[in-house]
């Protein structure tokens, strides 16, 4: 099983006890599965020696809840509440990729309105999302009034859906071919009212948090990704945004309204003298993207017009036969569904491709001679949710 | 331009026996290209050194006739956007093995421990081949059709009869044992 | 790590952003202590007024239902139980609020709540709407037992009065 051990030369006998050869054996140190800065149940295996990491191990599956297997059995209606559950801090998103993999194969066209709504709702949930990625994060370095800031806008947010939708976390609100409830004018002004109180704390939160040195200093020149490793490990969202890569689903292969939409795709260069690919500039994209999502909010509740919000979807759903790739650029990353059908009610195999899953498997490869608590702002500043991670 | 894929490949790769399949008529959804299973590592190889820069994700499923393995990949370059599905038919449903292609691509290791976990697809030469989402010592493959849970875990039984939600079967029986007069006088008595 | 040749300057520089960007921060903090309003509420004594389509505990007006069984289809979960009878040819069909006739006896209709996922499949497929979320989220229970609600028995006189929108 462990066939770690074996390659380890440190854990040879030193030939020498003195001087700058003198070595220790490695110690083992299980971070998690119930630490706070695993943001879950991610349990981590690290081999120290002295408080330099020499390996980590990650342990996944502890949130495994054959979310996969469940989709095989349940009509394609029933998936939605079940994908809700994968990352519960971007619920929105998930419905939005799997709702679109079905309407896809369907042929159904969804209403213009129910477009725009969805494009409303789904930078609301980036914000919301990246609000929590932000607050935590603080957290993890030790700055608790930042996590507070973050939770009062983003529960203007909650309450929002809430109204929308009924639910606060789990919100099944996106239906195959629409959205469940239509948005109200009142709804609308309150989203005009926080986007405009937001910029605001948006610029706070950089006078705060992103300005200051003691952040600075925990994060830059931490957990450096290379374009070239980003690349092969398949990151995708602000990880690979934070390499340098200017990818974003959004702007390449653009999906709802976001061709209409003038927006810029952030990217890490490197900000405030931080190397590009570290931690800050992973972070730093995560807080301009909430900048360009308030704008493209802004823009795309011009384009909302009245309309019918759900197009016409036969009771009982039968996929045809085939099979699809769909694939969404989600606040952590490109979610990905494999959708296969056999003519069934239910669907034959639902595969998903989980941004966290990819981003997890990076950390055995930044972890090598970094400090713990450098270890620590790596895990934050890849932002990701065990639900989806373990499926 | 899924047609460019297949003849670069067939070009460069002598047995993949590459060929495009698209949705079949009354059908929806994407194409992708069907490759022969010896050749996958040459054929990656191929691919991921000149056309695309990303494996995304292994996916597999399982036909019960055979077991499928689709490579996603894609170019993430905002310049020269390209997709492909790359797919592959195990006949051998007892021991299927593919050749690994972490050395190729890093993603490679974690999802083809999936892979190994879910369907128990085995990958040749992987550094580190073990389960990953389930626990080491479990047997069978989930993701496989005919798959049925094991009875005892390390001495626990999994499942046991206490915890489980019988209460479809029991309610069914709950009417059915001849209370069905009863129940009837009560919702009556309800005004239903 | 590629961090430069710390000068004699350079450290007083550090110390001195260290000192203005905390201050700063401080300064952000401390504003909080006058003039922002609290937005935490003490909820035992204050309660939020909860959105009208809020989706919590699930109430089955019986008197309307029609024993369609489409709640029990669509529910992801399978936490709904429904029983019903052919209604004895001796008696009168009657009908419910909006006019459907009621063809079945509903005898048993019991969901169980803690199996629920409260998605609100179940309520937008039901045909006389009979079905519907409350705005309810208190109910816990000692024991999984007492979460399966068995809408057909006396308490449903008792939650009634409470449970029902008006």
């Amino acid at each position: 099983m462990q066939t770690w051990d074996m390659d380890l030369p440190e854990l040879q006998e030193p030939e020498t006890q003195t001087g700058e050869k003198l070595k220790s054996e490695l110690l083992t140190v299980n971070m998690g599965p119930q630490h706070p800065a695993t943001h879950g149940v991610l349990r981590v295996e690290i081999k120290t020696d002295s408080e330099i990491v020499a390996k980590a191990i990650p342990h996944i599956g502890y949130l495994h809840r054959c979310m996969e297997k469940h989709c095989e059995a349940i009509d394609y209606r029933g998936v939605i509440p079940f994908v809700d559950r994968l990352d519960y801090l971007a619920a929105m998103s998930q419905e939005l990729t799997y709702s679109m993999a079905v309407e896809k194969m369907l042929g159904t066209e969804v209403p213009r309105r129910a477009v725009v709504i969805r494009t409303i709702v789904s930078e609301l949930q980036r914000i919301a999302s990246h609000l929590m990625a932000f607050g935590t994060y603080a957290l993890d370095l030790g700055a608790f009034s930042p996590f507070l800031y973050a939770f009062d806008e983003r529960e203007k947010i909650l309450r929002l859906f809430e109204e929308l939708s009924g639910a606060r976390l789990l919100y099944n609100y996106f239906w195959i071919g629409g959205v469940w409830n239509d948005i109200t004018d009142t709804q609308i002004d309150f989203v005009e009212n926080f986007l405009d109180g937001f910029e605001k704390e948006l610029v706070k939160y950089d006078k705060l948090v992103s300005q200051n040195r003691i952040f600075q200093e925990r994060t830059m020149h931490v957990g450096t990704l290379s374009l070239e490793d980003a690349h092969s490990f398949g990151a995708t969202g602000p990880v690979l945004r934070g390499s340098g890569q200017a990818w974003d689903l959004r702007k390449v292969n653009p999906y709802l309204c976001y061709d209409e939409l003038d927006f810029e795709v952030p990217v890490g260069e490197g900000q405030r003298g931080s190397t590009v690919g570290d931690c800050y500039n992973r972070y730093y994209v995560r807080m301009l993207e909430m900048v360009e999502s308030v704008k493209l909010v802004r823009q795309s509740i011009k384009l909302l017009e009245p309309g019918p919000i759900i197009g016409k979807v036969s009771k009982v759903i039968k996929l045809p036969k085939g099979e699809i790739y769909m694939r969404t650029e989600c606040p952590r990353g490109e979610l990905g569904v494999h959708l296969v059908s056999t003519g069934e009610k239910t669907p034959y195999r639902v595969k998903i491709k989980s941004p966290c899953f990819t981003h997890t498997s990076i950390l055995p490869h930044i972890a090598p001679g970094q400090m713990i608590a450098d270890f620590v702002a790596s895990i934050g500043s890849i932002d990701i949710v065990l639900g989806e991670v373990d499926r | 331009m899924l047609n460019d894929i297949v003849s670069h490949i067939n070009s460069h790769v002598s047995n993949a026996n590459a060929s495009l399949i698209s949705p079949v008529e009354d059908g929806a959804g994407d194409s992708s290209i069907l490759i022969n299973p010896e050749s996958v590592f040459e054929t990656m190889k191929c691919l991921l050194t000149s056309k695309y820069n990303a494996l995304q994700v292994i996916s597999g499923v399982d036909y019960t006739e055979y077991i499928e393995v689709c490579y996603m990949l894609a170019n993430f370059d905002p310049e020269n956007p390209r997709e492909a599905i790359i797919k592959t038919r195990l006949k051998d449903r007892e021991n299927p093995s593919l050749d690994s292609i972490c050395s190729l691509s890093l993603a490679a290791n974690w999802q083809e421990r999936e892979c190994y976990d879910m369907l128990g697809v085995s990958f040749n030469n992987h550094p580190d081949h073990r389960r990953i989402l389930c626990p080491d010592d479990w047997e069978g493959f989930p993701l496989r059709k005919d798959y049925k849970v094991q009875e005892v875990y390390r001495g626990m039984e999994v499942n046991p009869e206490a915890k489980m939600n019988r209460d479809d079967q029991l309610f069914g029986e709950n009417v059915q044992k001849g209370n069905e007069e009863e129940l009837l006088k009560r919702a009556l008595a309800r005004g239903l | 790590m590629n961090e430069e040749r710390l000068t004699f300057f350079g450290y007083f520089r550090n110390i001195y952003t260290a000192v203005k960007s905390s201050a700063i921060g401080m300064w952000i903090t401390f504003r909080y202590v006058w003039g922002k309003k609290p937005v935490t509420i003490e909820y035992p004594e204050v309660r939020e007024v909860l959105p009208e389509n809020t989706r919590s505990r699930l109430y089955n007006d019986v008197l309307n239902c029609i024993s369609c069984n489409m709640c029990a289809i669509s529910c992801p979960v399978d936490c709904i139980y429904i029983s019903s009878v052919p209604r004895p040819k001796d008696l009168d069909i009657p009908k419910c609020d909006d006019g459907t006739p009621k063809r079945q006896v509903l005898t048993q209709y019991v969901i169980d709540t803690a199996l629920c996922c409260y998605c609100g499949l179940c309520t937008t497929v039901c045909p006389t709407e009979c079905l519907t979320h409350t705005e309810d989220y208190e109910f816990s229970q000692y024991e999984v037992e007492d979460m399966k609600y068995d809408y057909l028995t006396d308490d449903l006189i008792a939650w009634r009065d409470r449970l029902v929108k008006a």
